[in-house]
């Protein structure tokens, strides 16, 4: 046996490709093919540099939420210690901070992510994405672009990569082409094992504009929007995204997760009728509070993957958010998590 | 872009198919124009690139595999035949895909290293005897192995091992010479060698002629 023949033999094994799940990826590269259907403009884009990378954010978020993993290594908790959490933090700030501009932050419990600024009305944009390695594949997203400009500049005495040009933007759902915007990015490498790709569009699709937030860059932390100060033992930070959701992973068996969610109020049901929203609630509705607001807490049967509660709650400045967690959790636990998340859009 | 430059040492190998279907290569050319020919690919490849995506990504490989041929559909017209055939362009893009969810791929190579203890099942036709009780033994330690490899260079190996690409195929996927292929998985195997220390059932072999 040699070790190419032991990695097929004894490697990890994939699970079976089910009816559901191949219907499901062929219907969805058919639409693709018969073309997109008009869809309305992204309140806040994903990601635009590269269709990858949108599609890429898009699915491990789907995949996170959607709790369906029928197969796995390991078993699940059927009991969870809460201990003190630390969430992790991106590493850069804009000094000065641009006026009426503030981050919201995407990433995973191991890599630094990247921290997107908006304008309010969302016309003017800029993402700082930081890498321990190069990016490779930035050329796989300009081959879907129109690029106009390369060259090399100097960014704070540093050689840099510029690109501008158009590519496409894509819809919330990650995959549909909303419209085509021009853009402008800078990548160079910071520090040792620090990459950055700093990503513009709009006013900040402009080299000059995009320079300048590139040289403001500091090394000063920053923290979560929407964060987790207690969590399971031996539980990690799956993925953030946007300060909207925040995902915790059962490490010995990833099937077992915990979402933080802050919804847009739209979505956001009247605190009575949460019960009536939810899909198999099982028992009453009980009142609790939370945060020293009043909550909403229901127990959900799906079935044995999907088996816990439901939290809808406030936090004080009264944004609502929602918890999904196992039903490895207490009662008392559930609350006792759900007073430790905070929030700072 | 391919920085290999130049053509490939062996031209493209054919796919045997009936006489009234055409190949992969020649449903992406058609595609360009017409989207719809697209199609008859997914239904040739999905499994592979599913096994391939699910060995990585466990249950993840369900929405990979869907992001691995709308990719592919969106860069249909970047495919160059004489660089590489359709099946390892398309494991090629899933390698891509799974980039976005290493920590995925991760978590998942040291959960199946804590388990590995666990007693497991066999199938009426084992094989043989000895090699799978040294599969079984290493099971764990193989997925440490794999946990601990540097992304490039695990990408490599399990094109080669898993996707049964070769080295210039490797190459021509991951847009890299094909020395940086073969220094990739030297680095790679000798770590996973390393990994798997005393119990490694290895003879000392050429790396090419294991291919």
């Amino acid at each position: 046996m040699n070790d190419l023949t032991l990695l097929r033999e004894a490697g990890p094994e994939a699970p079976p490709l089910s009816p559901a799940a191949r219907s499901a990826a062929r219907a969805a590269l058919l639409a693709e093919i018969e073309g997109p259907a008009p869809r309305r403009r992204p309140r806040r884009r994903l990601v635009v540099r590269t269709g990858v990378a949108a599609v890429a954010v898009a699915a491990a978020w789907t995949a996170a939420v959607v709790i369906a993993a029928p197969e796995g290594p390991g078993t699940p908790a059927t009991s969870v210690t809460l201990v003190d959490f630390e969430m992790p933090t991106f590493p850069l700030s804009l000094a000065p901070e641009p006026v009426g501009m503030r981050p919201a932050f995407t990433g995973d419990g191991e890599s630094a992510g990247f921290a997107e600024y908006d304008s309010a009305d969302g016309a003017d944009r800029f993402t700082v994405g930081v890498h321990e390695d190069e990016p490779d594949w930035l050329e796989d997203g300009y081959a879907s672009a129109d690029v106009t400009d390369r060259r090399e500049i100097v960014v704070d005495g540093v050689a840099a990569d510029l690109v501008r040009g158009t590519r496409n933007v894509y819809c919330e759902d990650g995959l549909t082409v909303c419209a085509r915007e021009g853009f402008a990015e800078i990548l160079w490498e910071r520090r040792h094992d620090q990459w950055v790709l700093l990503s513009g569009e709009g006013r900040y699709g402009r080299p000059p504009e995009l320079v300048a937030v590139a040289e403001s860059l500091v090394d000063r932390p920053q923290r979560a929007t929407l964060a987790a100060e207690l969590a399971p033992a031996g539980w990690s930070v799956q993925f953030y995204k946007m300060g909207r959701v925040l995902t915790l992973v059962n490490d010995s068996y990833e099937q077992q997760t915990i979402t933080v969610h802050v919804p847009l109020p739209e979505d956001v049901p009247p605190l009575e009728q949460v019960r009536e929203s939810l899909m198999g609630p099982v028992g009453p509705q009980l009142d609790v509070t939370v945060q020293g607001r009043p909550a909403a807490l229901v127990r959900v049967d799906n079935g044995p993957r999907d088996r816990g509660w439901f939290l809808q709650a406030q936090f004080q400045d009264g944004t609502t958010f929602t918890l999904q967690v196992p039903d490895a959790f207490t009662q008392e636990q559930v609350l006792e998590f759900a007073e430790q998340v905070t929030y700072h859009p | 872009m391919h920085r290999s430059a130049g053509p490939p040492a062996e031209p493209p190998r054919l796919r045997a198919l009936p006489d009234a279907l055409p190949g992969d290569a020649e449903l992406i050319a058609r595609s360009v124009d017409d989207p719809a020919e697209f199609a008859p690919l997914f239904d040739r490849h999905a499994a592979t690139v599913h096994r391939y995506l699910g060995r990585r990504v466990g249950e993840l490989a369900d929405d990979l595999l869907s992001e691995t041929f709308l990719v592919a559909f969106r860069r249909r017209a970047a495919y160059r035949p004489e660089h590489v055939e359709v099946r390892p362009w398309l494991l090629g893009i899933a390698t891509n895909v799974v980039h976005g969810h290493r920590r995925t791929e991760q978590r998942r190579y040291r959960a199946l290293a804590r388990v590995a203890a666990e007693p497991e099942r066999h199938g009426e036709d084992p094989g043989d005897a000895a090699d799978r009780l040294d599969a079984q033994a290493l099971r764990g330690p193989l997925a440490a192995a794999l946990a601990g490899l540097k992304p490039r260079d695990r990408d490599a190996l399990l094109l080669l091992a898993w996707g049964q690409l070769g080295y210039e195929e490797i190459a021509a996927v991951l847009d890299v010479p094909v020395g940086t292929v073969r220094s990739r998985l030297h680095r790679a195997r000798r770590q996973t060698r390393a990994a798997l220390g005393d119990v490694s059932p290895f003879a000392p072999t050429s790396e090419e002629e294991d291919r």
